[in-house]
């Protein structure tokens, strides 16, 4: 007999030791206590967290309408900084243009090769 | 399957009696079972209790009634898994912790053939519990689980959601550390 074998028939001797349990006449009276001591805590730790839930719900919604009462308005009354940056830039004025513009009088028409 | 399909559906559906009747149904096996994973009887009961307060709180969350039973195996590892990480802090003295001398002395008292073979079963017990301690706690319970309460691999995947092979090279694993303690105690004689 190989070592494996005598480790199962062993398993099977563990097995045949081990003694049957049989409940006690006790058991299911104490599983349902227990089961309704865990359902009643879960009751009153359900409705203390819906509790806590629906307050901070509450108060969140009162500090948002608090906000916005008291921001100040602010009145857009003049041209804002971005767009006097968009009026300075538009597509006339690239650095080409700019050079043209600078260009003096004088020397408009003029070709760059001396003529002869 | 112990019960009809049918009797899970409705206990899963929330009706007492019908949960009443799985209970009943099931807790000798569970009993059982406890009784060689957690190796204490005087806690056997509660921790019983422990699976199926948490099988009814958690059965409506069971897939389908045909896979009920590696459900509750699986309850009933966890529970005892979790009551022996407690009982590990505890260090309670238990009658494997004894002195030889103390246990020779409460074997003197016993006489007759009943007491003889408890006291084999004893023996068989002790020298295993002694194998089991060559491994972890996890390998120990899927041994167990395996070896002693015969569940196939297709079960046991099912209870550890654990791929087939993967089972299969940790069964292997535990068992030869077992192997090399049984061979080291047979050397010693001590079988």
């Amino acid at each position: 007999m190989s070592d494996e074998s005598h480790l199962d028939e062993l398993f099977q001797r563990y097995r045949a030791a081990c003694p049957e349990v049989e409940p006690s006449a006790n058991f299911m009276p104490l599983l349902w206590h227990k089961i309704e001591s865990r359902h009643n805590f879960w009751f009153v730790f359900q409705g203390l967290a819906r509790a806590v839930a629906t307050a901070s719900a509450a108060v969140c919604l009162l500090l948002l309408i608090l906000n916005l009462a008291a921001a100040p308005k602010v009145q857009s009354t003049g041209p804002t900084y971005t767009d006097a940056l968009m009026a300075d830039h538009t597509a006339e004025r690239t650095y080409y243009t700019e050079a043209l513009r600078n260009t003096p009088p004088s020397m408009e028409g003029q070709d760059a090769t001396p003529r002869h | 399957m112990l019960v009809e399909p049918e009797l899970i559906e409705k206990a899963r559906g929330g009706d007492a009696p019908a949960f009443n009747q799985l209970v009943l149904a099931y807790r000798k096996r569970i009993l059982g079972t406890i009784s060689r994973l957690i190796g204490r009887p005087e806690d056997v009961e509660d921790v019983a209790q422990e699976v199926f307060v948490r099988l009814y709180y958690s059965l409506d969350q069971l897939r389908a009634p045909e896979v009920f039973e590696p459900w509750l195996y699986r309850l009933t590892i966890n529970a005892a898994y979790d009551y022996l990480r407690r009982s590990k802090r505890r260090k309670e003295s238990r009658m494997a912790d004894l002195s030889d001398q103390q246990v020779t002395m409460a074997d003197s008292l016993a006489g007759g053939r009943r007491e003889t073979e408890d006291r084999e079963k004893s023996r068989v017990r002790e020298f295993m519990d002694a194998l089991f301690r060559h491994v972890s706690e996890e390998d120990r319970l899927l041994l167990m689980l395996k070896e002693v309460e015969g569940l196939s691999l297709k079960e046991l995947e099912e209870v550890y959601h654990v791929k087939e092979n993967a089972l299969k090279v940790r069964l292997f694993r535990a068992r030869q550390r077992v192997l090399k303690a049984y061979n080291a105690a047979v050397a010693d004689g001590k079988l």
